[in-house]
């Protein structure tokens, strides 16, 4: 920008349109206070403009330079050239300033309308003053999430050389994954392929694990992050613990276990599940009579632990890290379904989540695989009787699986959690495999076979005897004992109550609890749904807003496993780049004045 | 046989309350939801699915909305807030529209003008008629109410009533008839014998009087204010067009007659008043959408009960002229609610429905003794 320069702001605007996602009134005010600048001046077009009032305006103001701002600038440059070439004045002066060009059309329109027309005022192409300011790197990575994909972003990084914090909030990492029995298409034990990876996370050198612990903190910017973690206690030394489960024996306390969603139980002191990492024991403080009573009574794991592992008296701390990037992967919930009542979820012993049936079906869940309905058993401890898995319990003759549950509904989630049909599919194989006298329905809306080997894998199930029946289901409910599920079969034509022992529920995905929290301490947006929003759906899907920052995973957006993973991958090759180059790049948001100025005086030093 | 199909049809409907069809992705919740669904009559998505394609004639030859009494229980649990239940009643609209050859019922159904037009042209027309008619031919004094001298004497307002009432009747009649060649006859549906047609004649005063399919229907509170409405309204009317001399007796009470009159009244006014607020403060689903057509409906009965209970009551207060006031108002609201609604309008229902239940049983029963099944149960057996 030449000090010399008279400049006259035109906003321009066709009167009879609306007025768009900017705040038009606004940013014409707001450019009249910027340097050099004589008029700001809001134009509502109804006729072509007039370029011999232009000229007139411009002599009246003795402006030297014109910047025409709007949605399409460039529709008003000829007459504004004309007017200011009129009398001698250089028609290079003539500066646009587009929005719709900038990107000032969706969230923070008007905050970037203002650094579009800034940069116009300034003389500096906004290409130019928006490129990202790389800096220098640090070299270590923080992965949030400990699920397929961080495990896969965290083995990548590290794998590479480079020093990778990875932080859990569960006291085992795995995520979902490690609770499913089978993955789609191919149906491969999940287990076989997950355990691996997560020993060699344990084991790696360069991956510092955090169980049970949580970001509180992020400051900062992209390639020098300083990062606070609250680590919880575990309460039993990782190193010592050889998972012996003497301690578990012997402690009193049974609540249900969160790896078996609750149709298993566990102690106090546990490990989430045999191939837990790291492979230790937690003490879950919430239930721990020891802790609960200040150490007045039990202890009892203590005393035993021949390794002396156990310390109850361990306190939680706040670490503080500092890292150049932060992978978020910190995957999803699934929807509740107690929230349709008409589904019976939770009113009727053999409506289960598609969680449960995962762990009731998979080898090391509590009947060993065995399909079977709950029976009623009575609890010694609470002196009440219980509906519970045993190894033993009674065959289903009849299993129905519902699809869409809270998902494609708006009522609930308006979006398609893409994995449920094709793990319906798997469900269905399932039943057929270990009860192949069992009647198997599944009620769709419609068969999203999306992906390679999917809607092979679609045709194989009908082949297979499954009652697959298009039509969404309404509503579940018992009769003497009996369930009976009543759907409308559309192609068939005809409405359908038929009487089922088992309804699996296939619940859909959603952003985790806590999302909307994280989200602030990252700086972060969410989009519509509560995912975490990606830089742009096309050509940068793993990146965010904020420079240093990417996402991996379901929290972006309901994904399948091979999808996160190769998202992780993605995201690893991004990280590794700027440690490789030593440089990382700022995020676009806070194009601020003084970086408009500092390119303006890079340009005019050139 | 080729299927003609009406790509504006959807729109057509719009006319009639519909609008919001094409969000519809035809995942049969409604179907599974209602709990009179059943084959072979499989609603709301079919019929949503016939108005989504365009197909007119398989619309117009459809009883399903029929079966519909609205507890709105599908659009609750549309997963895509396309309103199947209020879609179902704006089927039913249309499809009245379709059983009137006089065309008037499609004209009142798409343009409220043309509807209040109509009831006030009609209603000036009987003030006017019958103001002219008590100076001219009646007892020409507006000061006697009752007996021989009475300015609107029982007797000739009796053959006004009947020819009015058989006029409407043929009307409601020919739609009738209509009706019943659109959905019965042609091709794709099955031939029902003369005897079963018999057999089960008494399924229309059936569901005529108890309307016992509403009663299953969701809540009882809908069913039992429809019923309340339905029977205080048949009660006024029997009483109107075969007792209207002991109506008009006065001013001492004679509670042979008037007892129900009064019971009657009370009933109308009050259901009606509830259904007003109701549909005013939208408290239920099937309240949220009101058709122009459904206020017309709701207002002319209590005006037309209220005036009537004025009339009679100005009458035992000792002042005949202002009932004869009253009376001519009252009559004003209801000529035109008759003329208007009974062929025309939503009050054809009353014939419609019970109709459409007797054929849909004939219906399913010649399905399934073409397909060699024992008839289906008439009612849907639900847990709840």
């Amino acid at each position: 920008m030449s000090a010399r320069s008279r400049i006259g702001v035109f906003v321009c605007h066709p009167a009879d349109s609306d007025a768009g996602p900017v705040d038009l009134q606004a940013v014409t005010a707001w450019s009249a206070g910027l340097p050099g600048v004589l008029s700001a001046r809001l134009v509502l077009v109804k006729r072509p403009l007039d370029p011999l009032a232009l000229r007139e305006e411009i002599r009246r103001g003795g402006l030297t330079a014109i910047v025409i701002a709007g949605y399409r600038p460039g529709h008003y440059k000829p007459a504004f050239t004309r007017a200011l070439a009129a009398d001698g004045g250089d028609p290079d002066q003539v500066r646009l300033a587009s929005f719709r060009e900038h990107g000032a059309m969706a969230e923070h329109a008007l905050e970037r309308a203002k650094a579009v027309v800034a940069c116009a005022v300034h003389g500096v192409p906004f290409s130019l003053a928006a490129q990202p300011e790389s800096v220098p790197v640090n070299p270590a990575t923080l992965v949030i999430g400990g699920g397929v994909g961080g495990i896969q972003a965290a083995l990548e990084i590290a794998d590479a050389g480079h020093t990778v914090y990875l932080v859990e909030r569960q006291g085992t990492i795995g995520g979902h994954m490690a609770m499913f029995d089978k993955t789609f298409p191919t149906l491969d034990c999940a287990a076989c392929i997950l355990t691996p990876k997560m020993v060699s996370v344990g084991q790696h050198p360069n991956i510092e694990l955090m169980v049970l612990s949580e970001v509180q903190e992020v400051q900062g910017r992209a390639g020098d992050y300083r990062v606070k973690v609250l680590r919880h206690a575990t309460r039993v030394d990782a190193d010592t613990c050889v998972a012996c489960a003497d301690c578990a024996q012997f402690c009193p306390v049974v609540v249900p276990s969160e790896f078996d969603v609750g149709i298993a139980t566990r102690k106090a002191i546990y490990i989430p599940f045999p191939q837990a990492v790291p492979n230790a024991y937690l003490v879950d403080p919430e239930h721990c009579t020891w802790i609960l009573s200040d150490g007045k009574k039990c202890g009892a794991c203590v005393k035993k632990c021949a390794k002396e592992a156990i310390h109850l008296d361990a306190k939680d701390e706040v670490v503080e890290l500092q890292v150049g990037n932060i992978v978020v992967a910190t995957g999803y919930d699934t929807f509740d379904a107690r929230r349709i009542e008409r589904y019976g979820y939770g009113a009727h012993p053999n409506v289960l989540t598609a969680l449960e049936f995962e762990r009731l079906t998979n080898a090391s869940g509590p009947t060993g695989g065995k399909i079977v309905l709950k029976t009623l058993k009575h609890n010694k401890r609470t002196k009440s009787d219980e509906w519970v898995f045993e190894p033993d319990g009674p065959r289903p003759k009849a299993v129905a699986i519902l699809h869409c549950v809270g998902s494609r509904d708006q009522n609930h989630n308006a979006y398609c959690s893409r994995v449920c049909c094709m793990y319906s599919l798997k469900f269905a194989h399932l039943v057929r495999e270990k009860l192949p006298e069992a009647r198997c329905l599944e009620f769709y809306i419609d068969m999203r076979a999306f992906g390679k080997g999917y809607e092979e894998f679609f045709e194989r199930i009908q082949e297979e005897g499954v009652f697959v029946v298009r039509g969404r289901s309404a509503k579940v409910t018992e009769r003497d004992g009996q369930l009976y599920l009543r759907g409308e079969d559309i192609l068939a034509d005809r409405v359908v109550e038929t009487p089922v022992d088992m309804v699996l529920l296939s619940v859909g995905l959603q952003p985790t609890a806590d999302a909307d929290r994280l989200a602030g301490i990252l700086g972060i947006d969410r989009a519509e749904g509560g995912w975490f929003n990606e830089l742009d759906s096309n050509t940068e899907p793993t990146s965010t807003e904020r420079g240093g920052i990417f996402v991996a995973g379901a929290c972006q957006g309901p994904k399948d496993i091979p999808d996160t993973v190769a998202q992780a991958s993605a995201v690893a090759a991004q990280v590794l780049q700027t440690i490789v180059s030593g440089r990382a790049h700022q995020g676009r948001r806070h194009l601020t004045l003084e970086d408009i100025e500092k390119s303006a005086r890079a340009l005019a030093a050139q | 046989m080729a299927v003609r199909m009406n790509p504006g049809l959807v729109d057509d409907l719009a006319r009639y309350g519909a609008d919001d069809v094409t969000k519809c992705f035809q995942c049969g919740n409604c179907s599974a939801a209602c709990p009179f669904s059943q084959d072979p009559f499989i609603f709301p998505r079919k019929p949503m699915r016939y108005l989504q394609m365009g197909l007119e004639e398989r619309l117009r030859s459809s009883l399903e909305p029929w079966l519909c009494y609205y507890c709105g229980e599908c659009s609750v649990e549309c997963p895509r807030g396309a309103e199947p239940g209020e879609t179902m009643m704006s089927m039913r609209r249309w499809l009245t529209a379709q059983y009137d050859f006089t065309g008037l019922s499609r004209l009142f159904y798409r343009s409220w003008k043309a509807e209040l037009l109509a009831i006030l042209l009609v209603s000036l027309i009987t003030g006017a008629g019958f103001l002219t008619f008590g100076f001219l031919r009646g007892g020409g004094d507006l000061s006697v109410y009752d007996g021989p001298g009475a300015f609107l004497p029982a007797g000739a307002v009796h053959v006004f009533d009947w020819t009015m009432g058989g006029a409407l009747l043929a009307l409601l009649l020919v739609n009738c008839l209509r009706m019943w060649r659109f959905t019965m006859g042609g091709e794709r549906r099955p031939r029902v014998p003369a005897g079963a047609y018999l057999r089960h004649l008494l399924l229309l005063p059936w569901h005529f009087f108890t309307q016992k399919r509403y009663a299953e229907c969701g809540e009882k509170r809908p069913w039992a204010t429809h019923l309340v409405l339905m029977l205080s309204y048949v009660t006024i009317l029997v009483l109107v067009m075969f007792f209207l001399r002991d109506l008009q007796f006065g001013p001492e009470i004679r509670w042979s007659v008037h007892a129900l009159g009064y019971v009657a009244s009370i009933g109308l006014i009050t259901t009606a008043s509830l259904a007003i607020r109701g549909r005013l403060k939208k408290d239920a689903p099937y309240h949220k959408h009101s058709h122009e057509s459904d206020w017309a409906f709701l207002v002319l009965l209590v005006f037309v009960a209220s005036t009537g209970v004025v009339q009679h009551v100005l009458h035992r207060a000792g002042l005949p002229t202002a009932a004869n006031v009253a009376y001519l108002v009252h009559l004003m609201g209801v000529v035109p609610m008759l003329v208007v609604e009974v062929p025309f309008s939503k009050w054809s229902h009353l014939a419609y429905r019970p109709l459409a239940m007797y054929f849909a049983r004939l219906q399913a029963e010649a399905l399934a003794a073409r397909a060699g099944r024992p008839a289906p149960e008439p009612k849907p057996q639900l847990a709840t």
